[in-house]
This record gives structure tokens, C-alpha cells and sequence, in this order.
């Protein structure tokens, strides 16, 4: 795979990161808008589309209805947390359980560490932007290494929750985009050299 | 999501590059990353962290923390220790799980919904910190400062607590530790021996030591329990005086299986019966005790035989009972009690204790009850006012206490009371902090009515609680591994032992994970913007630990130094102080209108078919504080219902099986438990363990395992001296299968 198309599998690793932080009018802007109807559109995602279409135009304050949406899947709702954001709570039921242990581990043998008062290791943001780094990197081996032992064990999990509890067509397009972006791997092999 | 493109197509697809352009215009160019050297595998740095001060119950153990790469992975005691030494119990070992807790509060939360079923929307600091300062501001401005109530509990809300009572001027602040629990017990005391009595008995030193309704074995405060062990390994004789066969009882040399609520009326036939036979300690008593005559006269009544109809004991059971204290008199320790607010009449029974603890002469005496001498350190907080009393609940229209012997604050009922009449004024706002005051207080029903008349409730905890679901706004607070706060001082528990003083303050194990912020932290931010900028008495919380420690000669990097831990040489604690005076006939109190001599009162006995609902400890939680930890839930998941086997049998109950239980008002359990069927319970008692059952579906371990014995207690018993709850007043029938069953007689 030439590193342009790394590079662009990158970008939109950083997408997802990017689209999973809390709400705020400083990422969530028409830039944004444009940038995820594009995709959806050169997916072919047709009813996706217009679904997330549909939301952000008739919500007079979208971005209230994202941030209690985004609150009560990955913080603090009733009645229960839909989805904790942290591959841990999946793998050990706990936080800062093993698998963050690991996951910490694999940063570090790749030349990474978390910046002072970042979220912990194990999120799914963290996560996302550290498979963009590799990407970046055209490091395919540690990627999808990494897929395999640390993000998709507990990101189907996840994934599942979300998209099967979620009341926003936001958060579910999201989750499927994750899952469209990191899915093939298990099913066939990674194959980034096949060129 | 029906994607048209397989990934690996639309991966080498034009399309790919076309979706890429405004994406790439639109993410962020910073990570959470930071490139580093290449690390090896298992290559994570390991290190011990000393400082630690435990809390998962109150008792407060030092600890050490062992952590790899900044994660805690196991917690011990701190070798150093004179107190717990390298011992912690179950729940402190498990205060890992909720540091780590996934279920733990994280951000500054606001309601956007319904108090009591609210709807969260995560916001930042400054937007949480300026809306509990205006709201509150607000309150004052409308209703005055009596417009506020504050239900604090634990180390952290004694800040805040101060802040609201000294420098914002409400009197109606509640502490649960006082009202709930132990409050009697310090100020019956106080009206006896003029201190609060801890629980300071000399238990290893001792020939007997008296329990009466004591959780000892099964609260497993360490450092309370070696020395309890000790004393037993030394040979000292024990009584356990307890409807229940407890964890002490099974240690026990006599067990009084005594009815609930006749506790007084065994121990004033106990002292009549060493006044008579002038088996009391005569000495002592002429020399430190007023009193004793009207004493003697008020306890004259109490005969064996009137006692021992009344507790449904046999009569040569408080013969013996009282055969060994005398015998082993003075060096007998008779346990003050820890949770003592059980049937409203718990003054007069705390003030027996303290009498019948003067009779055996067994004060500053080897076996007795023995305050150690501490070290002195500071104890920085807001400064006092004098703010009068005139909106003082706990005074009526002829200026004159309701409750003339209460503990600090005021007394919960009087201040639910007020809010819900309006009467003598309105209370509109709510401070809620470290406490949850729907399983802490009887009357949940009142309690949410009140949360519900509020225009403003703000919450600050570590956890989700039953009451955090009726904030407005819900603060985060760091947990005792990830903070600064308080300082602690002791001594060594055996006092036959060399004599030593220990100072130590609770540091952070670990930094505070998410954005979890400390009391000091937000209560100044409150202050501020309530318009108390200039009275704020420390800008840190560490400032405040220094500050406290420097009184002692000390500072938090000569504790480090120290592995957590100052110990300096003690003095011998044993000899009466000289303005030491005990009242066995207390004047103040007689003129208060209540008896100046320990008075027994009875309480309703259970109504036909019902039995009186116990509570107590069970060594793996602390109440409703640890029901969500995971490992505390594995070892007991639930809080099974005792009851009398021959009970169990006309009612064709056995182990195991699953009941609800209804109370003498209707009200039942929302939730149902096990049957433990057992010879250890009398029959007309049934017992659970306290603080199980939440309410709260964000307690995704703890929600709905067990049954919630506070939800049982509708009926609202006052203690007339003091103002706090009994809370073993109620009434229980089981239910199986939707029937509910009749206790028999």
C-alpha cells in the first residue's frame, strides 16, 4: 500500500477519534458536517446520510442533544452507562485493569507514551489515534498487531452497545464507521502490501 | 450500515482520496501522544507509594500502595504502622476496585432532566463551580443562610462543613456519624464524664470486657479487633450482651441474649446490685463521682428479678454478668459502642454505660477505659462566627433546646421538619457531601420529598449514590487514594507496650484520574463565588496539610522522608486526671426536663405477627459506602435475613430461600434476599446487614442486590435528648411467594 493511502487510512482513523470526543462547537462545525456527509457519501451510505442529515438540521440545539447523548453512553446515565469508552472495563471488568496494562505496553514498544493528564491508556480515543500514528508510519505490522490484541477484542463489544442502544444516528454511524475502518482484518488478514 | 464498497475497495479507491480532503481539514493535528524511547516489553517501572490512609470505613488504617507504571495494583499496610501495622482488612484491600470502579463519578455532571430521575449532561468545572455559587448565593439572598442544608460525612466534607456553618452562617448542617450512629454516644459522655468517649477501652490490658450490641469482629476495625484479640488471648472474660449471637459472642464466656430495647434496664439492675452490696468501687466513686446518692435512690427499683422480666433473661444470667465485672473490677473495659442510635432511648442507655464504667472504678486504669495521650497537630478550617440562634432549629419560641444534648449541628429531623412545612422558615437548598442520605436516614419517602421541595440540591461524592440521583448538579470528588487531607494521630493499641505517638496525613497514592478534584478545590471555588473570597483559610488542600502538620514540627516532605509516618516516643496514658468528675446524677440534665439519673424507657414491643427489624456490619462492606465494589459484592453479594430456626420451622423457611419483607406501616421491600435460618437470633428479632439494595441503576454491581433495610425503617423514632434517629424501631413480616408470612409469638 503506498504511503499516500497510509496516510488517508490515518486521516480517518483521527476522523473517528475526532468524532468520539465530548461535543463542542470547537471539532463539531460545518467543517465537520462536510467533512462526514462526504464520507457517507463516497461510502454509498445513503440512508446513513440522510438519517445524520436529518438530526443535525431539525435539532434547533444539536449540540445539547449530542453532549446529554454523549454523556449517557460513555459517562453517566439512566439507567446504566451504555458503553465505557475504555477497552479495560471490557476485557477485566474494571478499570486500569490488564489491558490497560497492555495496551500501555504496546504504546511504549512502539515508541509512544501518553501525554501528562491524558485519559487513560485505554480509551477509545487514545486508541484510534495511536492506530493513526502507526498508519502514519506505514508501520502495518504493529497495526494490525495491535487490531488484533488490544482494539478488537473489546471493541466489538463496545460497538455492539452503542450502535444497538445509542438514540442518536450520530453515535451509531459513527460506531459502524469504526467498525467498517477495522473490521476486514479479522475477517481476512491484513493485506497492506497486497500491491 | 449499508456501505456499498467493501473496505478494501473503497481503501484503494478514488473515493477514499475524495472523502480524505475535507476529513483531513477537520481533525485535529495534536494526539494524546508524545513520541518516546523504544521500550522492551515488560518494561514498565514499578515503585511503592507510602502516605496512604484508607477509607474504606472509618476506622482509617495506614497503607502503602504498590504501582506499576502509575497504576495501583495492590495495597497493603503500612509496615511502619504502630496502629494497623501491615494489616488491612477485606474492604481495604479492595479499595483498589473503586479507585478503578468503572461506575465512579468522572466529570462535573448536570441535571438537565427531573431531580430523582434525572438526565446527565457532562460540563465543565467553571460552568458546574458558577452555577453551585449562584444557586446557592441565591438561596441566601431569597431565604437567608438558614435557606441551606448540609448533609456531610467523612474526612473531606469537614471542610465544606465548616465553610457553610461558620463563614455562610446555616446552623442546619446534619452529619450522619452524629445523627445516625455515634452522636449518643458522645454526648452522653460528655453529661457523665465530661469527654466523649471514643472507643477508647484498654482491651489487651483488661480481666473482662462488656460488649452490648457491639459489631466488633464484624465492622474489623484492625487495629480495634488486635487489640479485642489481645485482650481475649490474655485471658480477660467476655460478656457479649446482644439479641443476636454476633461474631463477638461466638468469643464470648457469657452471652445475654437480652430482648431488644431493655439494654438499660439490665445494666441499671447490674449497678443497683453493686450499689447494694457495695461491690462498687468506693473509693473511686468518693473521690471523682457527684451524685451518687440520688443516683443510688433513682436505680433503687432495679431488682435482678424486675430486670430480668423486662429483658427476657434468666435472672442468675445478670447475677453472673455482674459477678464479673466486680470481680475483675477496675481492669474492665466497657465498650462505649460504636453505632448506637438504635430505639430512641439511647442517652439514658450511653449514660449507664458511662455510670456503671465509674461503679467498677474502671476509668485511666490498666483494662479500663483509657484515652491515649496524642501528639498535638493543627486543625486549620473556616474561621468561627457567632451567628446567634436565632434560626436555630433546635431551639423553640421560649429560646429554650428541644434537644439540650445534642451533637454538633443540628438534628436531621428537625431540619427535614422545617423544610417540608416552611415552618419556622424555608429551606430551598441542599448540600449533599460524602453522605446519601436516602440509606442513611429513616423515612426515605420524607427524605425525597424534601430533596424535591429544594430549588437547588448539589451533590459531591466519589460514587453514584441513591441520593446523588437527586442533584441538580453532581461533582466528582477524588477518592481517599488520589488525595491530600487529613492528618491522624495515635497511639500504639496496647498500652503495655512501649509508649508511642504516631502522626501521619493521607497523600495521594495516585493522581486523580479524569477530572475528580479535591474539597478544598471546589468549596473555595463556592466560596469565591458566593462573594467569600477573603475569608478562604487555605488556597490547597496540601497547604491545609502542612499547616496542620506544622504544629507539630512536621511537613509533607519529612513524611515522605519518614515512609508516611512521623512516631515519636508516648507517654504513660494510666492516672486519673485531676479535674477529672464524673455525674452519675446530672443536674443540667434533670433541669433540661429529661432524668438526671440513668432511666430506663421502654419501647413498643413488635405488634402480633411481626418481628423487630436488627441491623448491623458484616466484615466485607461498610454499609451502603462499598456495596458497588466488585470484589466486596463477590465475597457477599447480598445481606441474608436471620431468623430464629424454630421460626424458620413453624414457617417452613430454610437456608437459602428467597423472601421480601413488609413492615407494620405496608410498606415493602422493593427487592428480595436469602433466608439464613439460625439458633443465633431470638424469635421475636430478625437481623440483615445494613446498606445493601441500592436504588441507583448506575451502581451497575450494587443495584438491587439485597434488600435495603432503611427503606423498612418508616416510622421515625427521636432519641429526646440528643434529637437523633433509633433506628430500630420497626416491624417486619417476611414474604415468600407473594405470602406474606406471620411471625409467630
Amino acid at each position: 500500500m503506498t504511503s499516500t493511502t497510509t496516510l488517508r487510512i490515518a486521516t480517518l482513523y483521527r476522523f473517528c477519534a475526532q468524532s468520539l470526543q465530548y461535543p463542542d462547537t470547537n471539532w463539531l462545525n460545518a467543517d465537520y458536517l462536510q467533512g462526514l456527509y462526504s464520507l457517507l457519501e463516497s461510502l454509498g451510505a445513503d440512508d446513513e446520510l440522510e438519517q445524520v442529515q436529518t438530526a443535525f438540521e431539525t435539532d434547533p440545539d444539536i449540540l445539547e442533544t449530542l453532549q446529554i447523548e454523549h454523556t449517557r453512553l460513555f459517562i453517566n446515565g439512566v439507567p446504566h452507562v451504555v458503553a465505557p469508552p475504555y477497552g479495560s472495563v471490557y476485557v477485566d471488568k474494571s478499570l486500569q485493569g490488564l489491558h490497560t496494562e497492555k495496551t500501555l505496553n504496546f504504546y511504549a514498544e512502539c515508541g509512544y507514551s501518553l501525554k501528562h493528564g491524558s485519559d487513560l491508556p485505554d480509551h477509545i480515543i487514545h486508541q484510534l489515534e495511536f492506530l493513526s500514528l502507526l498508519a502514519e508510519n506505514n508501520d502495518a505490522e504493529h497495526e494490525s498487531e495491535f487490531l488484533q490484541t488490544i482494539f478488537l477484542p473489546w471493541f466489538s463489544k463496545f460497538g455492539a452497545r452503542v450502535k444497538q442502544e445509542t438514540h442518536h444516528p450520530f453515535y451509531s454511524v459513527i460506531v459502524q464507521l469504526i467498525d467498517y475502518l477495522t473490521k476486514e482484518e479479522d475477517e481476512h488478514g491484513i493485506q497492506l502490501d497486497e500491491a | 450500515m449499508a456501505f456499498n464498497l467493501t473496505r478494501r475497495r473503497f481503501l484503494q479507491s478514488a473515493s477514499l482520496a475524495a472523502a480524505s480532503i475535507p476529513l483531513s481539514k477537520v481533525v485535529s493535528a495534536e494526539t494524546g501522544f508524545v513520541q518516546s524511547p523504544l521500550e522492551p516489553k515488560g518494561s514498565l517501572k514499578e515503585e511503592t507509594a507510602t502516605g496512604g490512609i484508607c477509607e474504606m470505613c472509618f476506622w482509617r488504617c495506614q497503607l502503602i500502595g504498590k504501582k506499576r507504571d502509575g497504576r495501583l495494583i495492590k495495597l497493603e499496610g503500612n509496615p511502619k504502622s504502630i496502629d494497623n501495622g501491615t494489616s488491612i482488612c477485606a474492604r481495604g484491600n479492595a479499595g483498589i476496585k473503586l479507585l478503578y470502579d468503572p461506575d465512579r463519578l468522572k466529570y462535573p455532571l448536570k441535571n438537565v432532566g427531573e431531580r430523582g430521575k434525572p438526565v446527565w449532561k457532562r460540563i465543565s468545572w467553571e460552568e458546574a463551580l458558577a452555577e453551585c455559587s449562584s444557586k446557592l448565593k441565591g438561596v441566601v439572598d431569597k431565604y437567608g443562610p438558614q435557606g441551606i442544608a448540609v448533609f456531610p460525612h467523612g474526612s473531606t466534607a469537614k471542610y465544606p462543613m465548616h465553610f457553610f456553618e461558620r463563614t455562610v452562617g446555616t446552623h442546619n448542617v446534619s452529619e450522619a456519624s452524629f445523627f445516625q450512629c455515634r452522636g449518643i454516644r458522645d454526648t452522653a459522655y460528655w453529661a457523665t464524664i465530661g469527654k466523649a468517649p471514643g472507643e477508647n477501652v484498654d482491651m489487651p490490658n483488661s480481666k473482662a470486657i462488656m460488649l452490648l450490641g457491639s459489631h466488633i469482629g464484624e465492622n474489623v476495625h484492625v487495629s480495634h479487633v488486635k487489640s479485642f484479640i489481645k485482650g481475649l488471648q490474655n485471658g480477660s472474660k467476655l460478656i457479649v450482651v446482644d439479641p443476636r449471637y454476633s461474631a463477638a459472642a461466638a468469643k464470648s464466656d457469657v452471652w445475654v441474649k437480652i430482648k431488644p430495647g431493655t439494654d438499660t434496664a439490665f445494666l441499671l439492675a447490674i449497678m443497683n446490685y453493686l450499689v447494694k452490696t457495695e461491690k462498687y468501687n468506693v473509693d473511686f466513686i468518693d473521690e471523682w463521682a457527684d451524685g451518687f446518692d440520688e443516683f443510688a435512690e433513682g436505680i433503687a427499683d432495679w431488682t435482678f428479678e424486675r430486670a430480668a422480666k423486662e429483658c427476657n433473661i434468666p435472672v442468675e444470667q445478670i447475677k453472673e454478668v455482674a459477678d464479673i465485672l466486680a470481680e475483675n473490677a477496675p481492669n474492665v473495659s466497657i465498650h462505649p459502642g460504636r453505632h448506637v442510635s438504635w430505639y430512641g432511648n439511647d442517652f439514658q442507655r450511653q449514660r449507664s454505660l458511662a455510670c456503671l464504667t465509674a461503679l467498677l472504678g474502671a476509668y485511666y486504669v490498666e483494662g479500663g477505659w483509657v484515652p491515649g495521650i496524642k501528639p498535638k497537630v493543627g486543625k486549620v478550617s473556616w474561621a468561627k462566627h457567632d451567628h446567634g440562634n436565632e434560626h436555630n432549629l433546635n431551639y423553640n419560641e421560649d429560646e429554650e433546646l428541644r434537644h439540650p444534648f445534642t451533637p454538633p449541628g443540628t438534628p436531621t429531623e428537625l431540619i427535614r421538619d422545617a423544610a417540608l412545612t416552611g415552618k419556622p422558615y424555608p429551606i430551598k437548598g441542599c448540600v449533599i457531601w460524602g453522605q446519601n442520605p436516602i440509606q442513611t436516614i429513616p423515612g426515605q419517602e420524607k427524605m425525597k420529598d424534601v430533596l424535591r421541595q429544594m430549588d437547588f440540591v448539589m451533590c459531591v461524592d466519589v460514587m453514584p449514590t441513591d441520593a446523588t440521583m437527586w442533584a441538580d448538579i453532581l461533582l466528582p470528588e477524588a477518592s481517599y487514594l488520589e488525595r491530600f487531607d487529613l492528618v491522624k494521630t495515635g497511639t500504639q493499641w496496647d498500652f503495655s507496650e512501649k509508649h508511642q505517638q504516631y502522626i501521619t496525613a493521607r497523600m495521594p497514592l495516585v493522581e486523580p484520574m479524569f477530572e475528580r478534584k479535591d474539597n478544598v478545590f471546589i468549596t473555595n471555588a463556592i466560596a469565591k463565588g458566593m462573594g467569600h473570597e477573603e475569608e478562604i483559610p487555605v488556597k490547597t488542600v496540601e497547604e491545609m496539610v502542612e499547616k496542620n502538620l506544622a504544629v507539630a514540627g512536621l511537613s509533607i516532605a519529612q513524611l515522605k522522608k519518614e515512609d508516611g509516618i512521623h512516631l515519636r516516643d508516648g507517654k504513660d496514658p494510666y492516672g486519673i486526671p485531676e479535674d477529672f468528675e464524673v455525674l452519675l446524677y446530672n443536674e443540667d440534665i434533670e433541669d433540661a426536663g429529661f432524668p438526671g439519673v440513668p432511666t430506663y424507657m421502654p419501647v413498643e414491643p413488635p405488634p402480633a405477627g411481626f418481628a423487630r427489624l436488627l441491623y448491623g456490619r458484616v466484615p466485607v462492606h461498610t454499609f451502603n459506602r462499598t456495596q458497588n465494589n466488585a470484589w466486596l459484592n463477590f465475597a457477599m453479594p447480598e445481606n441474608p435475613v436471620w431468623i430464629n430456626d424454630e421460626t424458620a420451622n413453624k414457617l417452613g423457611l430454610k437456608d437459602g430461600d428467597t423472601v421480601g419483607l413488609v413492615n407494620s406501616e405496608g410498606f415493602k421491600s422493593h427487592t428480595t434476599t436469602t433466608v439464613k435460618v439460625t439458633p443465633g437470633i431470638r424469635k421475636d428479632s430478625v437481623y440483615m446487614a445494613h446498606g445493601y439494595g441500592s436504588a441507583n441503576p448506575l451502581l451497575s454491581v450494587a443495584v438491587n442486590a439485597g434488600v435495603d433495610d432503611t427503606s423498612l425503617m418508616t416510622k421515625i423514632a427521636i432519641d429526646p435528648e440528643t434529637g437523633a434517629h433509633g433506628m430500630r424501631n420497626n416491624f417486619v413480616k417476611l414474604i415468600k411467594d407473594g405470602k406474606v408470612l406471620d411471625i409467630p409469638a
